[in-house]
């Protein structure tokens, strides 16, 4: 790479080698049409849009695809170009479907944009034979390929961007044509849906298929996907006050299927407009003044009654940071309890006490980009194409294009089997077991760095001691893995110099999923990968703010920044900017609230945008607990089965109808912008609990969100609190990760106890596994009520392996009862050909067919989370009388 | 039991598996691991794309994408007799697509596909070389000059006769 100087329309211009003459264009505000170019793929050359002329030779080049040279004396609008631009559009256009009056892509169509740039209305020419409308039966997607100019932006980005690999050329010549896997429709294909082809599609050949999406916008606004923790930030176009369009803000970085099709929910006509209090037995609307004297009236009440222990808050790592971190001040100064906890204790609470007791920090944060220098992947009970989709899109292109190995464990199959060079299926329950097998292999065969270990860890030798008894002739008998393959897993891990570890809810909603989460850290430790690029640590995190809502200090038993409630010097440094005293007694974590409820030692449970009744264990334990308060005060967007409890119910502002932030999966603080103003009445959270606060006598010092941020700002400075810029991507910032290091450096080997393996009990002769789609999120709320994602998610499914269907007389489509020790569900049968035999998969986020009633009311007595991931089963058939 | 789709499966499963293993430490194997595996089946299946796409890392659309535009390969199954009438300017002159329709009709398949039962398929080709002979038709690579509706008629079903299937 050396500088090079040379002539742009007849300007010197200086530019390094291996820049194209693109590039230096766009640099030097040089307009070159394209059509073929997108910035993360490599160039492809076939559109011949961007051709300039080599003035010397007279040589016509495609500009995004030439380097620039010593002496070049470049074009790019010389007769020669024009000409050729002219006709190669008119070719492009003489092959192109007449319908552009109609078209879905309208004026954002590139090639029409380009066309009339260059005065061409028509093509001129003979017409060319055009390929039949393919059809397609989705809700997402429709492609026209009469409309494609063979730009293969889709099939790229489809194979070196989300690595989904649905999309191929098929043919040659002329008649080729974009094609999926035996050519047939889109959703018997790989897709997902992520839209990534349809927003990098310069014509009207890929566009949205729903008529609601559809038109041009009138403004975009730049905000934060709301499902999941990969924090994705998405263009959202609105026409009036309606959502027609999602795109990924960066095209380096597509959305999923939710972030692309899914954010219609908040016009669901489901939407709470107003208040309501619960009268004479009934909920009923009235105006916020009333709502709100009222609640404050009902929980002074309460606290004067039965004193701040007997009150709860839950709030919802759905939430915005403001809104979390102003909820539990509320809590500890107002209310002055730390009954305080919320909805990610259901997955994320073993993440914090296993990396806790071995790296010493609450959280993990390695950057997803990283994965493509790691040598080695190592993916753990995580069901990542639907958890957390971006993560998997760099575990696959970190295989597909970095050449990495990937080593599955576990017991289900997902869609990264076909990417993985090795796979271990433990029998369910026993991921423990092999864990530790892992860890012996590497330690007989002294794998581990001898070095890193004495530099940087402690505790090795006890651990050492601890694992030596499990080789993996042992762990076979009991996981059903082959000894061989655990030998070459561990050997393959040790031996990278970047081994990453990925886990998810396999790990976190398993029995003693802390114990599980110390194991991969220990194995961490011993491939010396903790803290290298390209090594870490990555938990799946579920929703939004999960990691928000934690930082927050939305946990019973942490303040901000897990900050140690039981340490008096901390204490007293939150209660000076408070300005007040903060109860000293850890509270009680969410499933304990529940169960006090239900006992009837806590009076008050005050939910925002929780819905207990569909994500914990055992509904019906939930329902006698809800009933049996004295006060229930739900902020919710919809009327959900527990807003229908609700002695006090408040309309809230969706993500839509809101500023603020979120925390990411990797760390970002990442900007939520107001799109429009929300419907009817409702309002921010964060702006209820002010009002409340007030109407209490117990004003906290806010008037505005900058306040909120700017109090976060001071307690949590690392955390870089403040909001980064409009329209930006969020910053990871270095200070979380970094904390470790700097209090210690030391890192602890944990020999982690292992749980029994839970026997099917006689009756239930299938284990069931939860499983998710790509297509819902959480309980299935908010996706549920788009309509796109709906039409793919509308009813409950539970997959039966073929066989067994087969046993049992089920056939396709069949309603059958799912009964485990717990509970049942009717739900309908799907059959299955790749699931073992004793195995059956529940979708998740069915709203219809919350999985949650199959549990127990059971949490692990260390993490406080409920194991809702696999249990016992039978499967009845439904008489037809009884439907 | 098993049924039938697995055991073909199966059997598809093990030949790919001998057919890569010809080719393990080959630089550039996708292509003759294709010819190989048609050579094999006589086509390539699906399946056979996946398990291929599994061991050599190309995706399966990609893989399809590379059959698609060789013509020498097929990812649907061919006929045990091909035929091909010719398409070149003196055949089409002299009557090669009244042959085409009558061979249409006859095995009750469009140009490009095969028949139920695998006996044929019915293709076109450019000029054979044998314009002197117009209109041709290659019957699995021979050649039939001075061909009419009634001559290719009487042909399929004196092979009928002499290899009932
Ligand atoms: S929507 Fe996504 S997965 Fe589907 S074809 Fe387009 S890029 Fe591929
Ligand atoms: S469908 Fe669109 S993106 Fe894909 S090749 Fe055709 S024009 Fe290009
Ligand atoms: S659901 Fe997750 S991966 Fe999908 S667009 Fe939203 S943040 Fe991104
Ligand atoms: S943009 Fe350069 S050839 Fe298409
Ligand atoms: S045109 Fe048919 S053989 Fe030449």
């Amino acid at each position: 790479m050396t500088p090079v100087t040379f002539l742009l329309n007849g300007r010197r211009l200086t530019a390094q080698s291996d820049s194209t003459i693109l590039q230096v264009a766009r640099d030097n505000d040089v307009d070159i049409p394209t059509l073929c170019e997108h910035k993360p793929l490599t160039p492809h050359a076939a559109c011949r849009i961007c051709l300039v002329q080599e003035q010397s030779e007279g040589r016509l080049l495609a500009a995004c695809a030439t380097t620039v040279a010593q002496d070049m004396d470049i074009s790019t609008d010389s007769d020669a170009v024009l000409r050729h631009r002219r006709m190669t559009v008119r070719l492009m256009l003489a092959s192109h479907s007449a319908s552009c009056m109609v078209c879905g892509k309208g004026n954002r169509c590139e090639l029409r944009r380009i066309a009339s740039d260059l005065g061409i209305g028509t093509a001129g020419l003979y017409r060319m034979r055009q390929p039949a409308l393919t059809l397609d039966d989705n809700p997402f997607i429709s492609r026209d390929p009469s409309k494609c100019i063979l730009c293969g932006k889709c099939i790229r980005i489809c194979q070196e961007v989300v690595v989904e690999e649905a999309l191929g050329y098929l043919e040659r010549g002329f008649s080729t044509r974009l094609a999926t896997f035996t050519d047939g429709p889109l959703h018997q294909s790989e897709c997902t849906f992520c839209g990534a082809c349809v927003s990098a599609c310069p014509t009207g050949a890929l566009t949205e298929a729903h008529p609601a999406y559809g038109g041009t916008g009138d403004r975009t606004v730049t905000t934060t996907c709301p499902y999941c923790g990969s924090g994705c930030t998405v263009d959202v176009q609105v026409k009036g006050d309606t959502v027609v369009r999602a795109v990924p803000s960066d095209p380096e970085r597509p959305l999923c299927v939710r972030g692309s099709y899914g954010l219609d929910f908040i016009h669901s006509p489901d939407r709470l407009h107003r208040p309501h209090v619960r009268r004479n037995g009934k909920l009923q609307p009235v105006g916020w003044p009333e709502a709100l004297s009222f609640l404050a009236g009902e929980l002074q009440q309460t606290l004067d009654k039965w004193g701040p222990e007997a009150v709860g808050v839950l709030g919802s790592p759905r939430g915005t940071n403001e809104d979390n971190y102003l909820l539990q001040r509320f809590a500890r100064s107002v209310l002055g309890t730390n009954n305080i906890d919320n909805g990610s204790r259901l997955y994320g609470a073993p993440v914090r006490q296993g990396l806790m007791a071995t790296l010493g920090v609450p959280e993990t944060n390695p950057d997803p980009d990283h994965l493509a220098r790691s040598e080695v992947i190592l993916v753990v009970g995580a069901d990542l194409p639907n958890s957390a989709p971006q993560l998997a899109y760099a575990v696959r292109r970190a295989v597909k294009l970095h050449g990495a190995r990937l080593i599955l464990l576990d017991p289900a199959r997902s869609r990264l089997d076909r990417f993985a060079s090795l796979r271990l299926r433990p029998y369910f329950g026993t991921d423990g077991v092999l864990l530790k097998s892992l860890a012996e292999v590497i330690c007989r065969e002294e794998l581990f760095d001898r070095e890193f270990i004495t530099r940087r860890t402690e505790g090795f030798e006890q651990f050492r001691q601890a694992v030596s008894d499990l080789a993996p002739e042992q762990a076979n008998q009991v996981t059903g893995v082959p000894a061989r393959h655990i030998t070459q897993a561990a050997r393959q891990f040790a031996g990278a110099r970047q081994a990453a570890v990925i886990f998810g809810r396999g790990i976190t909603q398993q029995p003693m999923p802390s114990e599980a989460v110390k194991a991969l850290a220990n194995l961490s430790m011993l491939a010396a990968a903790v803290w290298i690029p390209g090594g870490g640590i990555y938990a799946v995190e579920l929703e939004a703010n999960g990691r928000g809502a934690c930082q927050m200090g939305m946990l019973p038993d942490m303040l901000p920044g897990y900050d140690r409630l039981d340490h008096r010097g901390i204490r007293r440094g939150f209660e000076e900017v408070w300005g007040g005293p903060i109860p000293a007694e850890r509270g009680m974590a969410a499933l304990q609230m529940i169960q006090a409820a239900a006992e009837g030692q806590l009076k008050a449970l005050y939910v925002v945008g929780e819905n207990p009744f569909r994500s914990y264990p055992d509904p019906q334990l939930v329902r006698e607990a809800l009933d049996n308060l004295q006060l229930l005060v739900v902020h919710d967007l919809f009327f959900s089965e527990t807003a229908s409890c609700a002695s006090v119910l408040l309309p809230a502002a969706s993500f839509a109808e809101k500023d603020g932030t979120f925390s990411s999966a990797d760390g970002r603080l990442n900007r939520l912008s107001r799109i429009m103003e929300p419907p009817g009445q409702s309002l921010s959270d964060w702006s209820i609990i002010l009002r409340l606060a007030e109407e209490m006598q117990h004003p906290l010092p806010f008037s505005s969100l900058k306040d909120i941020q700017a109090e976060i700002a001071e307690i949590l400075p690392e955390l870089e609190p403040l909001p980064p810029p409009e329209g930006s991507r969020g910053e990871r910032p270095t200070a979380v990760g970094s904390r470790w290091p700097s209090t210690r450096g030391i890192a602890r080997f944990c020999i982690p106890r292992l749980p029994e393996v839970a026997t099917p009990s006689e009756g239930y002769p299938f284990t069931l596994v939860v499983r998710g789609s790509p297509w819902g999120q959480g309980t299935g709320q908010r996706t549920g009520r788009s309509r796109q994602l709906r039409t793919f998610c509308s009813r409950g499914v539970v997959e039966v392996p073929h066989r067994a269907a087969g046993r049992l007389h089920l056939s396709e489509g069949e309603t059958v009862k799912v009964v485990s020790e717990h509970g049942s569900l009717a739900v309908q049968v799907k059959l299955s050909y790749s699931l073992p035999d004793s195995v059956v998969a529940l979708m998740a986020h069915r709203k219809e067919a919350p999985p949650a009633a199959l549990f127990a009311f059971e949490a692990d007595p260390d993490t406080g989370t409920p194991l809702m991931k696999t249990c016992h089963v039978r499967l009845e058939r439904v008489r037809h009388h009884e439907r | 039991m098993r049924d039938n789709s697995e055991l073909i499966t199966d059997i598809y499963r093990s030949i790919v598996r001998e057919v890569l293993s010809d080719y393990a430490g080959h630089q550039w194997p996708l292509i003759p691991v294709l010819q190989k595996t048609q050579q094999r089946i006589g086509y390539i299946p699906p399946q056979c794309v996946r398990l291929i796409s599994q061991a050599l890392g190309p995706s399966p659309v990609e893989i399809q994408g590379v059959i698609s535009f060789y013509e020498q390969l097929r990812d649907t199954p061919r006929g045990r007799t091909v035929i091909r009438t010719c398409r070149g300017t003196a055949c089409h002159v002299r009557g090669g697509p009244e042959v085409m329709i009558r061979l249409r009709d006859i095995l009750q398949i469009s140009e490009g596909e095969t028949t139920a039962d695998l006996a044929y398929s019915l293709e076109s080709v450019a000029c054979v070389g044998a314009c002197g002979l117009a209109p041709n038709v290659l019957v699995d690579d021979e050649v039939h000059g001075r061909m009419t509706p009634q001559k290719i008629e009487q042909l399929l079903q004196d092979r009928e006769e002499e290899e009932p299937w």
